[in-house]
């Protein structure tokens, strides 16, 4: 115990615990308390997740009578029927549609600003902080009326300027992306980490001639992978989960998402909880894929990216 | 970065481009959006609304008909109308015209109506429902009257079927304990499922309260109201309700998950032998739900003490503030393609039997509907048209029926703010359901001064 | 001189036009639908369209309201909550996920995991989970035990524990990794000097790490609390505020005014006040996170 302990802890130099306390009885009790904790733990986060999948293959009456856990058969037919029935291709498609849009415009343009209130810090900047910081504690359902109404107004004239009308074409969606560049959270994080890159590097692409937007492109956003893949991954997160706006904007339009789609369906006539749940399970599938094949760079980037905002 | 820009850019332009072609063809035409066209999810209903839009094209060349499904949506509704992308036509149900008048998100219709004496065809408190000023904003799509869906496997069980297979449903909220108490005995499952969880919970109890004799908003005909939570008749619907959960035990698990949608379910599955719904839901509790047609059955709203009666509502067509005379004149033809309409010819004839067709096929009882025109015609019409689409036993659904047609068993719903005061009862309910004892007259006093506090702040209390 | 004031404007022009982008992004999604809300909390309105100015006569009318008390008892009933369970167990979790001997990487990861699901979703798995009667799931769980089924959301003073308790399950994991992160920044030869001074495990976790986190603590504090103030999907969507309005919150208010009564300018007075609060909080934060960037 004390050897595997001693091993196990080997070369740990963060936290409280070292080799050298392996042969401690107290180390030795708390370590197998950790693990039976952390064992714990891990249930407890998978256990609703499995459950939603397997309830998605009960019918009503089972998921409302029965008390077991798993469902009396595994037959993914009800998965396809309501996929095909929800159209859920469809959402699939348009919520990736409303993502990447909205990852692009929250790397491009919190992170615009942010270079500018970090580094570039033109007079009157200050002030802009300030303002930006304040947005922070305004609930976003309060002005989401008043959100809508500037946003469809915009899109409105747009869509007659083209001549189209906006729900059929990427109109109805563009408010959606935008959207994603004007969040402080994110901006902070960028200001953050923008003013830890080394000022000389800066400042000898400036003396060289390069334009202000070109450092930007050519130097900032090199060095800033890791805060660009945090942001990307809250923005893509944010994205992916937002549905009151995306609902007042995308209903009755062929763009609705699958989150609009969820969110619709708390009051929708002809869909029952068996439906309900088969729509979480669709939901939650591509955060689970993206989140598996990303993890290490989502975990560590969220650490160094949080603990400077 | 800049290409990616000018990539996104590209993208929208391209989309925007393909629509212009179709978008300039259409110019010319009057645009019919209907906002009550089903949702993708209704495949028997849409193709329904195939035979509709059909007949209606040939006979209005010059309308262009244009799907735009819209769930009325309290938060839906109130961007879009001011945005003014609502659909020509909205389907509201009944409690909302005067709030959506009050708003001026829907237009008055008063002069087409007149040219077309369909103005003197609306059952008349229902046209009230619909007019501020003298002026009409709507017509009726149809109505319901409540009364109880009924899981009869659960009846079968504790014996309590006659030889027609029929249920011996309680007469009376009296009989409901009793029966109830015999249906939990048998199966283990609840008597009555009650909702608690929101304003549909102060809803059906408004419904068990006028059984008790309450009155509970007081109109007082000046366009005044005054509350009237308290009155002796609603503290015993109140205490009935408190003796249905701690002393007879005879309500589904925890009434305050209970909603509008889970009461279905619960008949369905058969943790519920009854719930207070209407008959325009069936297919909740049939198709959605699963309950097989045999195994269901719609009775009356049990009577109480201070009588019997049936909470009559609906569900109305009302139209977008912005829509054009022209645009509403299409949408009243377009009316009597879907057989909603109050004239009876061959067209609204076909209209019908496409909607029971629909209906048979979807695998929802086939029974006639509420008009809410009046006209024996419409009636006669609609039941010689859905006779041949019949597949249920009337005999399930025959006293319900009966009982609505009686003469004062109709009931419209308490004006005044009418979701307020739902708010404050299911709220009283809340506690009541979680608490055995909760002083009961207390509570409904504090419902009452608030409901009233709502009322003098809106101006319409006294 | 006059070469460098020109440069000086120059960059001046060049910085004001790299922010104008996303100036034009914020003023229009967010400051401008904010400043029409205070403008309408100050008026009369029929639907959007403003009628007639009325002065401070909306928030008074807010009386009138039954659950505007209750609301703010309860919105601060979530805060305390959140800060007595949702506070501290991402800390815990922080010093767990760095002390255990195995499983180091898979329960970070693990920990991080419900951030990522939609909280829609995650609010109709645990309905689920919630749900009384022998079909809930953790009813069920409480049969193989032997306990009777319990209403849970419905229980008296248990709704807003049971509520801070789903939304720490979703959170708690990217809070812990940011302590984490925290505590590997640590320099060690603090803790091995500690151990030379007689520390055991447990005496170093409260002399030197915890001390050393305290200025994140202040930060995730204020973050924390202006983030559960805004709180109204989870009791819109999981109790609908009761029971009896037990878990009413003041976002909901807003919600129930603006969607459910088409009264815009009374839910625009509530979020004024809303502000006004959260910006008496943020005031705070900054207080806070000045004083720490001194230290």
């Amino acid at each position: 115990m004390r050897k595997l302990l001693a091993r196990l802890y080997g070369d740990k130099s963060v936290g409280s615990i070292r080799a050298y306390d392996a042969k401690s009885p107290l180390t030795q009790i708390l370590s197998v308390f950790f693990v039976l904790i952390c064992a714990l733990i891990i249930v407890i986060v998978l256990l609703p997740v499995i459950w939603v999948v397997f309830a998605g293959f009960k019918d009503i009456r089972e998921l409302n009578r029965s008390t077991s856990f798993f469902p009396a058969s595994f037959d993914l037919s009800s998965y396809v029927k309501t996929w095909g029935q929800l159209h859920f291709t469809e959402h699939y498609i348009n919520s990736f549609i409303v993502l990447i849009g909205g990852v692009f415009c929250a790397v491009i343009f919190n992170g615009l600003l942010a270079y500018a209130l970090g580094i570039l810090r033109p007079p009157g900047y200050k002030i802009v902080f300030g303002l930006v910081m304040w947005t922070m504690l305004i609930p976003p359902t309060t002005s989401v009326v008043a959100q809508y109404l500037n946003i469809r107004s915009v899109v409105e004239t747009l869509a007659g300027l083209m001549n189209v009308k906006s729900q059929e074409t990427l109109l109805a969606v563009a408010p959606l992306w935008f959207i994603m560049g004007a969040n402080a959270f994110w901006l902070v994080l960028f200001k953050q980490f923008f003013e830890e890159l080394p000022k000389d590097y800066i400042e000898a692409a400036t003396l060289d001639g390069c334009s202000d937007l070109r450092v930007f492109t050519h130097i900032i956003l090199p060095l800033s992978k890791p805060i660009m893949m945090v942001v990307a991954i809250f923005a893509a997160t944010a994205a992916w989960s937002d549905f009151l706006l995306p609902h007042l904007l995308l209903n009755n339009s062929r763009w609705s998402t699958v989150m609009v789609r969820l969110f619709e369906f708390r009051s929708a006539m002809r869909v029952n909880d068996t439906d309900r749940l088969r729509a979480v399970v669709f939901s939650i599938i591509p955060p689970i894929i993206i989140f598996s094949l990303f993890q290490k760079q989502i975990t560590s980037g969220i650490a160094t990216g949080g603990i400077k905002g | 970065m800049k290409k990616l820009i000018c990539l996104l850019l590209a993208l929208t332009m391209v989309l925007g481009a393909t629509t212009i072609v179709t978008a300039a063809e259409a110019d010319e035409k009057i645009q019919l959006t209907l906002g009550n066209y089903p949702p993708d999810t209704d495949e028997a209903m849409i193709a329904a609304f195939d035979v509709y839009i059909e007949n209606f094209s040939k006979k209005r060349p010059d309308v262009e008909v244009v799907p735009a499904h819209y769930f009325y949506a309290l938060d839906t509704i109130v961007p879009m109308a001011e945005a003014g992308t609502l659909p020509v036509i909205i389907e509201p149900w009944y409690t909302e015209p005067q709030k959506l008048i009050e708003a001026g998100y829907v237009r008055s219709i008063t002069e087409l109506l007149k040219e077309r004496g369909w103005d003197e065809m609306i059952n008349p408190s229902i046209r009230d429902l619909l007019s501020k000023d003298g002026e009409i904003y709507g017509i009726p799509r149809d109505a319901y009257a409540l009364g109880m869906h009924v899981n009869v496997d659960l009846f079968e069980q504790a014996g309590l079927v006659d030889e027609n297979g029929v249920p011996m449903y309680p007469k009376t909220w009296d009989e409901l304990v009793t029966v109830g108490t015999q249906i939990k005995d048998a199966t283990g499952s609840a008597a009555l499922c009650l909702l608690a969880q929101d304003n549909a919970g102060g809803w059906h109890w408004s419904n068990i309260a006028w059984g008790f004799g309450a009155t509970l908003s007081v109109d007082n005909g000046d366009g005044t109201f005054t509350a009237n939570l308290d009155s002796p008749e609603a503290i015993d619907a109140m205490e009935y309700i408190r003796d249905l959960k701690w002393e007879h035990d005879l309500l589904t698990a925890d009434p305050l998950t209970e909603n509008w949608g889970t009461g279905f379910t619960q008949v369905a599955v058969g943790n519920a032998a009854m719930y207070i719904g209407a008959n325009d839901a069936l297919n909740q509790t049939t198709v959605v739900n699963g309950l097989p047609l045999e195994d269901f059955a719609l009775i009356p709203v049990p009577a109480g003490p201070g009588g019997q009666y049936s909470l009559n509502g609906g569900t109305v067509y009302m139209f977008a503030a912005n829509a054009t005379d022209e645009q509403v004149d299409a949408a009243l033809d377009f009316m009597i393609s879907m057989g909603r309409a109050p004239e009876v010819g061959a067209e609204l004839i076909e209209g019908m039997g496409a909607d029971a067709k629909s209906r048979m096929e979807n695998g929802e009882p086939v029974v006639k509907r509420f008009p809410a025109w009046v006209g024996q015609a419409y009636s006669d019409a609609e039941a010689a048209i859905i006779a041949p689409f019949l597949n249920v036993d009337m005999a399930l659904y025959q006293d319900y029926f009966d009982k609505v047609a009686e003469a004062g068993n109709l009931r419209l719903e308490e004006q005044g703010l009418t979701q307020e005061m739902y708010a404050e009862l299911t709220k009283v309910m809340q506690e009541v359901l979680t608490n055995e004892n909760a002083d009961i007259p207390a509570l409904m006093k504090t419902a009452d001064t608030n409901y009233q506090k709502l009322l003098d702040d809106a101006g319409i209390g006294q | 001189m006059p070469v460098s004031q020109k440069k000086n404007i120059n960059r001046a022009i060049s910085g004001w036009l790299i922010m104008l982008p996303t100036l034009i992004l914020f003023a229009f999604y967010v400051w401008e639908p904010l400043l029409k809300i205070i403008q309408m909390s100050l008026y009369n309105a029929q639907g959007f369209t403003l009628t007639e100015f009325v002065g401070l006569d909306n928030y008074k009318s807010l009386l009138a309201n039954p659950d505007f008390t209750i609301a703010w008892k309860n919105t601060f009933m979530y805060t305390f909550w959140s800060l007595i369970i949702g506070f501290c167990v991402p800390i815990l979790l922080a010093l767990l996920i760095t002390e255990t001997p195995v499983f180091r990487s898979l329960t970070r990861v693990a920990v991080y995991f419900p951030n990522i699901l939609p909280g829609l979703a995650v609010m109709l798995i645990w309905l689920f989970f919630f749900k009384p009667g022998n079909a809930g799931v953790l009813n069920n769980i409480l049969a193989t035990v032997g306990i009777k089924p319990l209403t849970w959301l419905s229980a008296k003073g248990w709704t807003i524990p049971l509520i801070v308790v789903t939304m720490t399950w979703r959170s708690a994991g990217s809070t812990a990794l940011i302590y984490m992160a925290g505590i590997s920044g640590i320099n060690p030869e603090q803790v091995e000097a500690a151990t030379i001074d007689g520390a055991g495990i447990i005496r170093r976790i409260f002399s030197v790490i915890l001390p050393s986190l305290t200025g994140l603590v202040k930060v995730m504090l204020i973050l924390q609390i202006i983030s559960v103030f805004q709180i109204l999907y989870e009791p819109l969507m999981m109790t609908n505020g009761g029971p009896n309005n037990a878990s009413i919150s003041i976002m909901m208010l807003v919600y129930n005014y603006a969607f459910l009564h088409f009264d815009f300018p009374k839910a625009a007075a509530v979020s004024v006040m809303i502000c006004i609060v959260l910006s008496l909080f943020t005031a705070l934060y900054f207080v806070v996170s000045g004083r720490r960037g001194k230290e």
